[in-house]
């Protein structure tokens, strides 16, 4: 069995504290993890992309079109990685809340409106599942916790090498204790969007 | 407890590289760790940190990477185990230390932990250390996951004593920043040597190079060794063969380029049927392993992650056994390139290429599919979906990395651009010629990453003003650590008349850039040195510098003064601002520039980030007006907090990121950004 994920998003987003938790619910499910990062030059603001690989691994890196499921904390951030990475047939699961990149907002780039997202990943034959995590986040009492909303949402919407309850406790080894209850409500909030989303469309 | 300081033995835990290595000095018992901050290595003394307070060692975090070399040598010649680590470039502030320590080796075990970076992700070279330990003469291990970077960690301190040289363990990006499942060692009370100094320990004269016999003699000394690592690498676990007898193709692969090129041959199916060599010591080589693998071999292709070193040393041991085996590469078929970093794909593609034109090439399982692109697919599929690929990719919008929300850089940046740029159009013409701006090393780097959105024509003018409308255009020369003072002192005496100058951060100035100020100072040579004093070492993760107060281990220490050491070796023009305080900083700036000599601004406020970290976070207060045009302006402050809503033309404000710095409503020409509380002072929130 060999698991293939990347987790993309913004430099302080929380991409690599999501890929820790996947990796350490999968040791705890006696799997092999490995994640490849990519952070520590441009701490916040940048392109982060972390890859996760569970089973029969042994090297760091995703190869092309080699991911089962893109997590996307950013839905820019999302399409880059899906179109490099994953395979087709895969699936994104991506939050909608954007944060424009500076050479958006200076003007000398555009940002994608939904419509063309969508038809991208249908383009490239993804699976594609969107949810405001931020604004799920922030209901559920913590903006940070975006990235575990995003995990609860992953839970939902793919079948994983492993289950929600390794998940649920790896999430609470390691959030910082004091963050422990909202972003366990995260992680239904997130859940629960997915699910309900899939239950609305029968 | 942290996994690193006390995690229990046989406990598996998921580690980052760095954690690793670290964990690995921890099980050996090493009692002395030192470094300066250097991405992708800084975690290894962090971690240690964590430990040492919990097991009672001593780490530090050292002024550069030669004190941290020289401080852990320091330790070993008296017999204690000492780690220190670095980045790539660290390395090559530590030559001149290695080169001379090799001659006179160590008593105690001493690991030398320096993590490169193919692909140059964090830095400005994609130099190869194995290179330097084979010219330095010194052994040199390169681990290919988490687990055997901890275990030859650990190993390494025996190793280091039983042939009394330092050795060298070779990290890469995708290891020290990559995490995997480890089994933890014992954390034994290691047996390491008795702590004391004999001057002529097992030699005469054997800490001092130039005693007698004399360097000489010590260099013949060095390579009495050679015999006893060889005899390490013919034993050593880290080097593996698996055998395919008869087999007419072999794989050999070092580090991390070992895991691509086994998951490579797995997804092709030739396990059973191509020779596969894994070296984790790659200097010296195990020459009758190596001599057992190329046995018979029509072709080998060689995976490794940077120089071809290994590639080089088979194609020679290779010579020497008068074995004919066409050795493959980055020199020989140039299969991979010699720049840039591995991947899986990448392993595959070479390999496959080296099945070509074999006289019993073994079937691989999906070649053509590989060969035909990592896309994947045949024919008409793989041309649609490459042509999804490019469509699609038409709509990832680049994302040029900045400053944080609040940086005090984007304050200085401000200034800066405002009095060398802006000053003819202000009808003060503080300057004439074109500006060179010097950059150094740390966040503020970030200025001269340019913005990937907008394109660049080369021209061959040999002097040229360049419009510069953002904080990430400002810096001319961007080098290493300490370069830039001394360059523009160069530009000047080469008669440059433009305005010359040089930024670096406190913590740049201590490690790097004192000799070059000196050197202002005694040559007096008119340069302005514009340091950006955020009282920590922001870019690596927040490491104290000199001028913080605390130590690795979060005790008290002296904060260290940048404009009180500047006087101190005579430099008279000293300036200290806020650049919280944009005239300030503006004004403190011109006037440097205007001094006929030497000149320096101390731009000087705690980083954004480590202040929101301490202090409660109260709402947002920055807001937009209707008074907006859609101007801009704001925006080329570089504050990732400005977004700006095309259809509307209205700048706005992120929430999340803001942190009501106060700087973008000093800069609004029509004071639309405004603080919806009551206070104006523009330093507010500090």
């Amino acid at each position: 069995m060999q698991f293939n994920l990347v987790v993309a998003g913004v430099g302080g987003q929380g991409s690599i504290i999501a890929s820790h938790i996947i990796a350490e619910a999968a040791i705890r499910s006696n799997l092999h993890a490995r994640v490849g990062e990519t952070f520590g030059a441009a701490m916040r603001g940048g392109a982060v992309a972390s890859h996760v690989r569970l089973g029969e691994v042994l090297s760091p890196l995703v190869p092309e079109d080699g991911a089962d499921a893109v997590l996307a904390l950013e839905p820019l951030e999302g399409l880059r990685v899906a179109v490099r990475f994953l395979r087709p047939h895969g699936s994104v699961i991506a939050n909608t809340a954007a944060v424009p990149p500076v050479d958006v907002n200076i003007g000398a780039a555009a940002y994608p409106d939904h419509e063309q997202l969508a038809d991208a990943y249908a383009r490239l034959l993804a699976r594609p599942c969107f949810l405001d995590a931020t604004r799920l986040a922030v209901e559920a009492g913590n903006a940070r916790a975006m990235n575990v909303v995003m995990l609860g949402a992953l839970c939902a919407a793919i079948e994983l090498p492993v289950s929600r309850a390794a998940l649920e406790a790896a999430v609470a080894a390691r959030v910082p204790p004091k963050t422990l209850e909202a972003n366990q409500r995260a992680f239904r909030a997130g859940f629960a969007a997915v699910r309900d989303a899939r239950a609305a469309r029968g | 407890m942290s996994v690193v300081g006390g995690g229990a033995p046989g406990t598996r835990a998921l580690l980052m590289g760095n954690e690793a290595i670290a964990r690995g000095a921890v099980e050996a018992g090493v009692r002395v760790a030192a470094a300066y901050p250097g991405t992708p290595s800084s975690e290894i003394v962090e971690a240690l940190a964590v430990a040492a307070k919990e097991r009672g060692f001593y780490v530090e975090w050292s002024t550069n990477e030669k004190v941290a070399f020289e401080v852990a040598a320091g330790a070993a010649l008296v017999g204690a185990r000492s780690l220190v680590a670095m980045k790539n470039a660290g390395l090559n502030w530590v030559m001149d230390s290695l080169m001379t320590l090799a001659y006179t080796g160590v008593r105690g075990g001493m690991l030398v932990a320096v993590a490169d970076d193919p692909a140059a992700h964090y830095s400005s070279t994609e130099q190869d250390t194995r290179t330097a330990a084979i010219y330095a003469e010194l052994p040199c291990l390169e681990p290919q996951d988490q687990q055997e970077a901890k275990d030859m960690a650990r190993e390494a301190f025996s190793l280091s004593e039983r042939l009394e040289l330092p050795v060298v363990l070779r990290s890469v990006t995708r290891l020290s920043h990559a995490s995997g499942d480890v089994v933890l060692g014992d954390i034994s009370a290691a047996p390491a040597p008795e702590p004391g100094f004999n001057r002529h320990w097992r030699a005469p004269y054997r800490w001092n190079v130039y005693g007698p016999p004399g360097a000489v003699k010590k260099h013949e000394w060095l390579h009495s060794r050679q015999a006893a690592m060889l005899e390490y690498a013919e034993g050593s676990a880290s080097n593996q063969l698996d055998d395919v007898p008869g087999a007419a193709f072999g794989v050999a692969a070092s580090g991390v380029g070992a895991a691509y090129a086994r998951e490579a041959l797995s997804a092709l199916g030739l396990e059973a049927r191509a020779r596969f060599l894994k070296v984790g010591c790659v200097w010296p080589l195990p020459r009758r392993l190596v001599g057992r693998f190329l046995a018979g071999l029509e072709r080998v292709i060689v995976i490794e992650e940077g120089d071809p070193v290994l590639e080089q040393g088979l194609a020679l041991l290779a010579r020497e056994l008068r074995i004919a085996a066409d050795i493959r590469g980055k020199i020989g078929g140039k299969v991979l390139p010699p720049w840039g970093e591995l991947n899986i794909d990448l392993a595959r593609g070479a390999i496959i290429s080296g099945l070509e034109g074999l006289r019993a090439a073994p079937a691989a399982a999906g070649a053509s599919r590989a060969a035909a692109g990592a896309s994947g697919g045949d024919g008409a599929d793989a041309v649609a979906r490459a042509e999804a690929k490019r469509e699609a990719g038409k709509l990832v919008a680049p994302r040029s990395s900045t400053l944080c929300a609040g940086c005090p850089h984007l304050g200085t940046y401000w200034a800066l651009r405002h009095v060398v740029y802006r000053a003819a159009d202000d009808g003060v013409p503080v300057t004439n010629g074109v500006p060179v701006i010097n950059g150094d090393i740390g966040c503020y780097e970030q200025a001269g990453y340019g913005l990937f959105s907008r394109a660049v024509a080369a021209s061959d003018d040999p002097s040229r003003r360049i419009k510069v409308k953002s904080p990430y255009e400002m810096l001319d020369t961007l080098y290493v650590m300490g370069s830039g003072i001394a360059m523009a002192q160069g530009q000047r005496r080469a008669g440059h008349d433009g305005p010359v100058l040089a930024v670096a951060g406190d913590s740049t100035y201590f490690h790097a850039c004192i000799p070059g100020l000196v050197n202002a100072v005694t040559n007096g040579t008119r340069v302005t040195f514009v340091v950006m004093d955020n009282r920590w070492t922001a870019m690596t993760g927040h490491q104290p510098s000199p001028t913080t107060g605390v130590t690795a281990a979060g005790g008290a220490a002296p904060a260290l003064d940048v404009a009180r050491v500047a006087r101190a070796v005579g430099m008279d023009v000293v300036l200290e601002v806020d650049p919280y305080d944009l005239e300030a900083t503006r004004a403190g700036i011109a006037d440097a520039l205007a001094c006929d000599g030497p000149a320096l601004v101390v731009a000087r406020r705690e980083c954004a980030l480590q202040v929101a970290r301490r202090t409660p976070r109260p709402a947002v207060t920055t807001a937009v007006s209707e008074a907006c045009t859609g101007c801009r302006t704001c925006l080329e402050l570089g504050c990732p907090a400005l977004t700006f809503d095309a259809a509307a033309k209205r700048a706005g404000v992120d929430g999340l990121l803001c942190v009501d710095c106060g700087l973008c409503r000093q800069v609004c020409p029509r004071g639309a950004i405004s603080d919806s509380s009551a206070s104006s002072d523009p330093t507010r929130g500090a």
